[in-house]
């Protein structure tokens, strides 16, 4: 696959993660639903970070410190957001 | 998924762009997951109030401003392979698309403001409120300047600077709109949709 194409496929995955994300919004509001969406923002990023910024051709150190952001923040906005329901 | 790199053969790593830039791209992700982390604790004090002053938001506008984001975020990668084909000129057309791209999300964000700020929602209406126009005002100066930078490896590329040999700097820039993007998605589910 041409470097074009895994752009134009990372796109259209962020595109359809994203209209998801608002789907899930609108199907309820609970906790289950909550880390969903979360975990449907981590999937972005890591697209974002594999494809768009390349990382799965970097070492392998920076690779999992950007991977990791999106993870440990989005595990501790859940944490947060489901404790103290 | 196979790249061209990869189908080729080429094993070695590479970080594209210079090292500076990702210490520069570690640091703002740091200072927005403290941002992002103080949104979601108050949201989780005040949960009453952030429902209600989130229904004041609207959810299909900040899709459209997520998919005008990543559109350029597509726009400006596309340049990226045109230089590393040494055809900077290619990358100027594609960095022009991403500006018109991102100029989809300046535009949306500013019709926001002024409704929010017309409907008497400014920065001390409530505390979701003012977080709101921390958090986005603050990414929305981000996009200004990758906006900026962008516009200013157009021009770069146009006059034929960048090329396969010399493309650390475009590489850096573009870094630095992507980290905006990336950012943004983790961004646009807290303080639009999460409830």
């Amino acid at each position: 696959m041409t470097v074009s194409r895994v752009l134009l496929v990372c796109w259209a995955a962020l595109a359809t993660l994203s209209v998801c994300t608002v789907v899930l919004a609108h199907v309820g509001a609970t906790s289950l639903l909550s880390i969903a969406i979360l975990l449907v923002a981590v999937g972005k990023a890591w697209l974002i970070t594999d494809g768009f910024m390349e990382m799965r051709h970097a070492p392998r150190l920076w690779r999992r410190l950007m991977l990791s952001w999106a993870l440990v923040l989005a595990t501790v906005v859940g944490l947060t957001l489901v404790s103290f329901r | 998924m196979s790249t061209s790199a990869e189908s080729t053969g080429v094993t070695q790593r590479h970080l594209p762009g210079d090292l500076a830039m990702w210490f520069f791209i570690l640091a703002e992700l740091s200072v927005f997951a403290i941002l992002i982390l103080a949104f979601a604790v108050t949201q989780a004090l005040k949960p009453q109030m952030f429902s209600e002053s989130r229904l004041l938001l609207n959810t299909s506008t900040g899709l459209a401003m997520t998919l005008s984001l990543l559109t350029a975020g597509l726009f400006a990668a596309l340049a990226q392979e045109q230089v590393r084909r040494s055809r900077s000129r290619h990358g100027a057309v594609f960095l022009l698309m991403a500006l018109l791209a991102a100029s989809v999300y300046v535009v949306l964000k500013l019709t926001e403001y002024r409704h929010l700020l017309a409907s008497g929602l400014g920065m001390e209406h409530n505390t979701f409120f003012t977080l709101y126009w921390i958090l986005t005002g603050f990414h929305f100066l981000h996009v200004l300047l990758g906006m900026f930078i962008l516009g200013w490896l157009a021009e770069r590329c146009r006059r034929g600077l960048y090329d396969a040999n010399t493309r650390s700097g475009f590489e850096s820039g573009v870094l630095y709109w992507h980290m905006v993007d990336l950012i943004w998605v983790m961004l646009f589910p807290l303080v639009y949709v999460l409830s």
